[in-house]
C-alpha cells in the first residue's frame, strides 16, 4: 500500500498541522473509518452473496435464497468447466486481453512519440484526429465493422475483437502518452542518436523505459477494461465461438433453465483475475490514476 | 536510419549536453500543456537542425497505429454516415439510398425518444450520483491520518466488479420468486413491498439507475482524493483562523479548488453514461416491451436484432451528435466555472 509515498508528497506544513490536530480529529477519523467500512460492506454485498451461493446447489438456492452454504464444496466450480464452455471462454478472454495489450504497447507509445517529436501542424492534426476517437462511441462504428469483418472472413474470430479493441484504445493511449512525453527532455535522445543509435533503437532502449509510469498505468487500465468488456465480443463473436467469459455468462442466462449456481460461480471467477491484476499492480495503479488526475 | 551523420556531429553535442541541466525526465512527468518541449526552445544549431530534418522519417513511427486507427475507427464511422442514408438490412449485399427518411422516422419514433429519455436519466443521473458518492468517499478518506492506504484499497475493491458482473448478480437477486431481495422483504414481514423489480414498467428504469450507481466510484474517487490532497493546507488554515465553519471552508476553499477534477470526472461519467448498455442487456433486454431501452441498446437491437442496419446507423449518428454536443457544452460550461473560481 502506497501510504508512504502519498504522505511524502504532501507539503511538510500539512503533516505538522495534522499532528497538532490529532487529538481533536480523533473522533472525526473514527467516524470516517466506520462510515467507509459500512459503505464498503453494503456495496460488496452482491459479490459476497454470489460467492456464498457459488457453494450451494440450485435446489438450496431456490428453497432459501438467503440461506448460507452448508459446506464448502467446489462442485459448481468443477461443473462450470465440465458442463459449459466457460473454460474455453476464459482462455479466449485471456487471449484477447493479452493480445490487445501487447499490440497496443507495440504501436501506441511509438506513435505518440512520433507525434510529439515531429511537432508542427501536421502532427497536431494527427493528434487531434486520434483524440477525436474519444468522442466516437463504439455503437457508431459497430454496424459497418461487423459487415467489414464478415467480408474479410474475420467475423467471429478473436482477431476481429482484438482489432476493434485496438482502434478504440488507441485514442486514450495517444492522449496519455503524448501528455507524458511532452515532459521528457530531448537531450538524452539526441545524445543516444549521436552515439550511433538509430531512431527506432533510441526509442525502444532510451525513451520507452522512461515511459514506464504511463505504460504501467495504461496496461492496468486497459487490462481491467478488456477483461470486463462485454459489448464488443457480444457483437463480434457468434455461437461458433465460445465467446468471452461475459458472453458465455450471458448465453447461460439466456437459457430457459438458467442454472443460477453456475452463473454465480462464473461471476465470481470472472472477478478473480481483476482482483489479482489490482493486487499485483496496486501501487502503479493508484499512482497512475493520480498522474492523470492532478493534470486535469 | 542516418547513423553516419550522427557520429560525425557527436562531438558537437557532447559539449552541449554537459552544459544542459540534469537529465531527470521522470521528475516532471507532466510537462506544461500546450507548447512543444525543449527542442524548440533550445538554441538552433547545425546538429539539432539535422536532427529535426530526420524527424520526417519519424512518420513511420506513427503510421502503423494511424492505419489501425483509421481502418477501425474513422473509416467505419464515415461508413455509418453513408449507411444511415440507406435502407440496408445488414444481410443483403444491395441497398438503396433513401435520403433522410431514416432520420425522419427516428425523430418521429416514440420508441426512440423513450430511449433518449432513459439515456438522459441513466447517463446524467448516474454521472451526478456517482460523482457525489465519490466526492463524499474521497472527503472521508482525506480525513484519515492513519490507515488511509488500507481504506483507499478496500474502497477501490468494489470497482473491480464490472458493470456486467454486478448486473448479472443483481438479476438473480431481484428475481420475483426466488430473489434474495424479495425473500428478505417477505422474511421481514414486508411482503407487500416485494415487487417484480425488473418487470414493472414504472419501476424498471429506477432500478437500473440504482444498480448503475451501486458503487463507491473507484477511479472517480481516486481522482477526487488526489486533487483533495493537492489543496494547499495553508488556505484551509487561513480560512479557519478567519472563523469559517467546516461547511464554509468546503464551499469557498476546497470546492473551487476541485473544479478541474469535477470537470474531468463529470465529462468521463457523462461519456460513459451515454453508452450504458451492459446493465440493460443483462437485466431487462430493454423490456418490458421497449420501456427500458437506452440509445446504445436501441442501436444494437435495431441494427442486429431487427435487421435494419441503415436505420440503426442513423440512430448511431444521432448518438454521436449527442455525445459531441454534450461533451463540448459540458466542457465549455465547466471550464468557465473553473476560471471564475
Amino acid at each position: 500500500m502506497s501510504t508512504q509515498s502519498t504522505k511524502a508528497q504532501r507539503p511538510a506544513s500539512r503533516s505538522s498541522i495534522r499532528k497538532a490536530e490529532r487529538v481533536r480529529l480523533g473522533r472525526g477519523e473514527v467516524v470516517s473509518m466506520v462510515v467507509l467500512a459500512v459503505l464498503v460492506i453494503v456495496v460488496s454485498f452482491p459479490v459476497v452473496y454470489a460467492l456464498l451461493n457459488s457453494f450451494r446447489n440450485y435446489a438450496e438456492i431456490t428453497r432459501d435464497p438467503m440461506g448460507l452454504p452448508t459446506s464448502f464444496r467446489f462442485d459448481n466450480y468443477v461443473r462450470l468447466f465440465q458442463d459449459t464452455q466457460y473454460g474455453e471462454a476464459l482462455w479466449n478472454t485471456l487471449v484477447i486481453t493479452v493480445g490487445t495489450i501487447v499490440l497496443l504497447i507495440a504501436l501506441v507509445p511509438m506513435a505518440a512519440y512520433g507525434i510529439e517529436r515531429i511537432g508542427g501542424r501536421t502532427s497536431r492534426f494527427i493528434y487531434i484526429l486520434f483524440i477525436a476517437g474519444l468522442m466516437i462511441p463504439f455503437q457508431v462504428r459497430m454496424i459497418p465493422l461487423v459487415s467489414a469483418m464478415d467480408d474479410v472472413g474475420l467475423y467471429s474470430t478473436l482477431t476481429s475483437v482484438i482489432l476493434v479493441h485496438l482502434g478504440g484504445a488507441a485514442s486514450f493511449g495517444v492522449l496519455l502518452y503524448c501528455s507524458f512525453i511532452k515532459g521528457v527532455p530531448t537531450e538524452v535522445e539526441e545524445a543516444a542518436h549521436m552515439d550511433g543509435a538509430g531512431r527506432l533503437r533510441t526509442f525502444w532502449t532510451i525513451v520507452f523505459p522512461m515511459l514506464m509510469p504511463v505504460t504501467s498505468a495504461f496496461i492496468i487500465i486497459q487490462a481491467l477494461g478488456l477483461w470486463n468488456d462485454f459489448f464488443i465480443p457480444l457483437v463480434f463473436l457468434d455461437s461458433s465461438s465460445a465467446g468471452t467469459i461475459n458472453v458465455a455468462l450471458s448465453r447461460m442466462m439466456g437459457l430457459l433453465t438458467s442454472q443460477w449456481e453456475l452463473i454465480y460461480t462464473g461471476a465470481i471467477l470472472a472477478i478473480v483475475p481483476s482482483v489479482i491484476i489490482f493486487a499485483a499492480f496496486q501501487r502503479y495503479f493508484i499512482k497512475g490514476m493520480s498522474i492523470g488526475a492532478v493534470k486535469g | 536510419m542516418s547513423d553516419r551523420e550522427g557520429q560525425a556531429t557527436a562531438v558537437a553535442t557532447a559539449v552541449r549536453l554537459t552544459g544542459d541541466g540534469p537529465l531527470e525526465p521522470l521528475a516532471q512527468p507532466q510537462g506544461p500543456g500546450g507548447d512543444h518541449p525543449a527542442a524548440d526552445v533550445a538554441p538552433v544549431r547545425v546538429v539539432s537542425r539535422r536532427f529535426r530534418r530526420q524527424r520526417w522519417g519519424m512518420f513511420m513511427f506513427i503510421l502503423p497505429a494511424l492505419v489501425v486507427y483509421l481502418v477501425m475507427v474513422i473509416l467505419p464511422s464515415l461508413q455509418s454516415l453513408q449507411l444511415s442514408l440507406t435502407d440496408w438490412d445488414g444481410v443483403n449485399s444491395s441497398y438503396d439510398y433513401i435520403g433522410l427518411r431514416n432520420y425522419e422516422e427516428i425523430l418521429g419514433s416514440g420508441r426512440f425518444w423513450n430511449a433518449v429519455r432513459n439515456t438522459l436519466l441513466l447517463g446524467l443521473g448516474s454521472a451526478v450520483i456517482i460523482n457525489v458518492i465519490s466526492l463524499v468517499v474521497a472527503l472521508l478518506l482525506d480525513k484519515l491520518n492513519r490507515g488511509q492506504g488500507f481504506f483507499r484499497t478496500i474502497v477501490y475493491l468494489p470497482a473491480l466488479v464490472s458493470g456486467f458482473i454486478a448486473a448479472t448478480i443483481w438479476k438473480y437477486m431481484l428475481n420475483f420468486n426466488f430473489g434474495s431481495v424479495n425473500t428478505l422483504l417477505r422474511d421481514l414481514g414486508l411482503g407487500d413491498l416485494a415487487q417484480d423489480w425488473l418487470g414493472d414498467s414504472d419501476l424498471v428504469v429506477g432500478v437500473l439507475l440504482f444498480i448503475v450507481c451501486f458503487t463507491l466510484g473507484g477511479n472517480t474517487t481516486l481522482i477526487y482524493l488526489a486533487n483533495l490532497q493537492s489543496v494547499p493546507q495553508e488556505l484551509v488554515e487561513a480560512a479557519k483562523i478567519d472563523g469559517a465553519s467546516n461547511a464554509k471552508v468546503f464551499r469557498f476553499v476546497t470546492w473551487p479548488m476541485l473544479a478541474g477534477a469535477v470537470t474531468v470526472n463529470m465529462t468521463l461519467a457523462v461519456i460513459a453514461g451515454w453508452t450504458i448498455f451492459d446493465q440493460v442487456m443483462v437485466l431487462t433486454s430493454g423490456g418490458p416491451g421497449f420501456v427500458s431501452e437506452t440509445m446504445a441498446f436501441f442501436i444494437y437491437k435495431v441494427g442486429f436484432g431487427e435487421y435494419r442496419a441503415g436505420y440503426g446507423s442513423a440512430a448511431a449518428i444521432v448518438l454521436f451528435i449527442v455525445v459531441i454536443v454534450s461533451t463540448v457544452l459540458a466542457n465549455r460550461y465547466m471550464r468557465k466555472r473553473e476560471i471564475q473560481a
